[in-house]
């Protein structure tokens, strides 16, 4: 009889004690819980974590530093030239040449020469791209140079291909007064529909 | 007697220098890494090019004249880079400074080459790319800055161009 109550004793008391250590266990697992959870944030993204969509901070700051050098620089660059323009050619003495072109039909343009108070001082050839580009309402500046005051004769001598393909060349011939400030000449090549020619004008710009 | 050695030796070492200055002169022309003078010209078949409308493509640049020696093996030589690099990017532009411009255009159609023939017929040109001697060959990258030049032609030459070439079309 002692036996038997010694052996319910012990096993209840086996009984205790692993209930004591599963509880215990449990209770040890649920505070790591937290800590392994809470590991991860301060650790480094994995590479399945997705990247933020905008830059840092200092990447912004540095490329807007950047894109306002380039327009400092671009600003500059427009100064200098202007700079520039007006000490070569000052507006006393300043005289400058443009070509435009109109329709196109009767005349497909090869080249000018200019001559100013009978002297040569340009002779362009146009590619193909540069007569479309003034056939569509495109203006060149075809000369730019220095004059004293007083009177002067311009003369531009045209060539290309006239109506039927044909090689033609024409001039045209303007005197003109150049003043204290800048003077502008126009070459103007138009279409005569009436005679179906091409039409070369100078044409003085006050 | 004793004299005059010293005077031969110092002669000779002038005319040493001045061929070398020469020779090194005409191998390595001053327009390497400057921007290639821009210029239009008449071709072959009366339409204007222009250099400036090539940039963003290698171009090669060939300064001929039908009195020169080996001008038929060099035009022939790039007939054929054009042919294979043209599709690549290469623009091969062959420049006649024939004072006799009938005379070479009869030569130019003559040889029958693919790529554009122009005629120069003012010194304006040949004056901005320091032109001395002839042929003289000049490769322009993207940028339009002039990167290879060699003055001269003989077999085997073409070799030299085209691994210039690749280089510039990788780039």
């Amino acid at each position: 009889m002692n036996f038997k109550r010694r052996l319910v004793s012990i096993t209840s008391c086996v009984g205790l004690l692993a209930c004591a250590w599963v509880t215990g266990a449990a209770a040890q697992g649920t505070a790591t819980a937290p800590a392994a959870a809470a590991t991860p944030a301060a650790s480094p993204p994995t590479s399945g974590t997705p990247l933020p969509d905008t830059p840092p901070a200092d990447f912004k700051t540095l490329d807007e530093e950047v894109q306002g050098m380039k327009k400092d620089v671009i600003d500059l660059n427009k100064d200098l030239f202007v700079l520039q323009e007006e000490l070569l050619f000052p507006s006393n003495t300043q005289v400058a040449v443009y070509v435009s072109m109109d329709v196109g039909t009767f005349f497909a343009l090869d080249s000018v020469t200019l001559k100013i108070d009978n002297k040569e001082v340009k002779n362009y050839l146009y590619t193909a791209r540069e007569a479309d580009a003034l056939l569509k309402g495109g203006v060149q500046e075809i000369y730019l140079g220095n004059l004293k005051v007083g009177k002067h004769e311009l003369v531009a001598f045209f060539t290309g291909k006239g109506p039927v393909e044909r090689d033609y060349k024409r001039g045209a011939t303007a005197v003109f007064i150049k003043g204290v400030g800048a003077k502008y000449l126009e070459l103007k090549i138009t279409d005569r529909v009436t005679k179906h020619q091409p039409e070369f004008k100078i044409k003085d710009w006050e | 007697m004793p004299r005059v050695a010293p005077n031969l030796r110092l002669l000779c070492a002038l005319v040493g220098c001045a061929w070398f200055a020469s020779a090194f002169g005409a191998a390595a022309p001053s327009l390497l890494g400057k921007d290639a003078p821009d210029f239009a010209l008449k071709g072959l078949d009366g339409k204007n090019l222009r250099l400036s409308e090539f940039r963003g493509q290698v171009v090669l640049l060939n300064f001929w004249a039908r009195w020169v020696s080996g001008s038929r093996e060099e035009l022939s030589a790039l007939d054929r880079i054009n042919t294979t690099y043209h599709r690549a990017g290469l623009v091969v532009l062959g420049i006649s400074v024939d004072e006799d411009a009938p005379r070479a255009r009869d030569f130019a159609t003559a040889m029958k080459v693919r790529y554009p023939i122009l005629f120069d017929t003012s010194p304006d040109i040949g004056r901005d790319y320091l032109l001395e001697k002839m042929p003289v060959t000049l490769l322009v990258d993207r940028t339009g800055v002039v990167r290879y030049a060699s003055v001269g032609f003989k077999r085997g030459d073409e070799r030299a161009y085209l691994d210039q070439i690749r280089e510039l079309l990788r780039e």
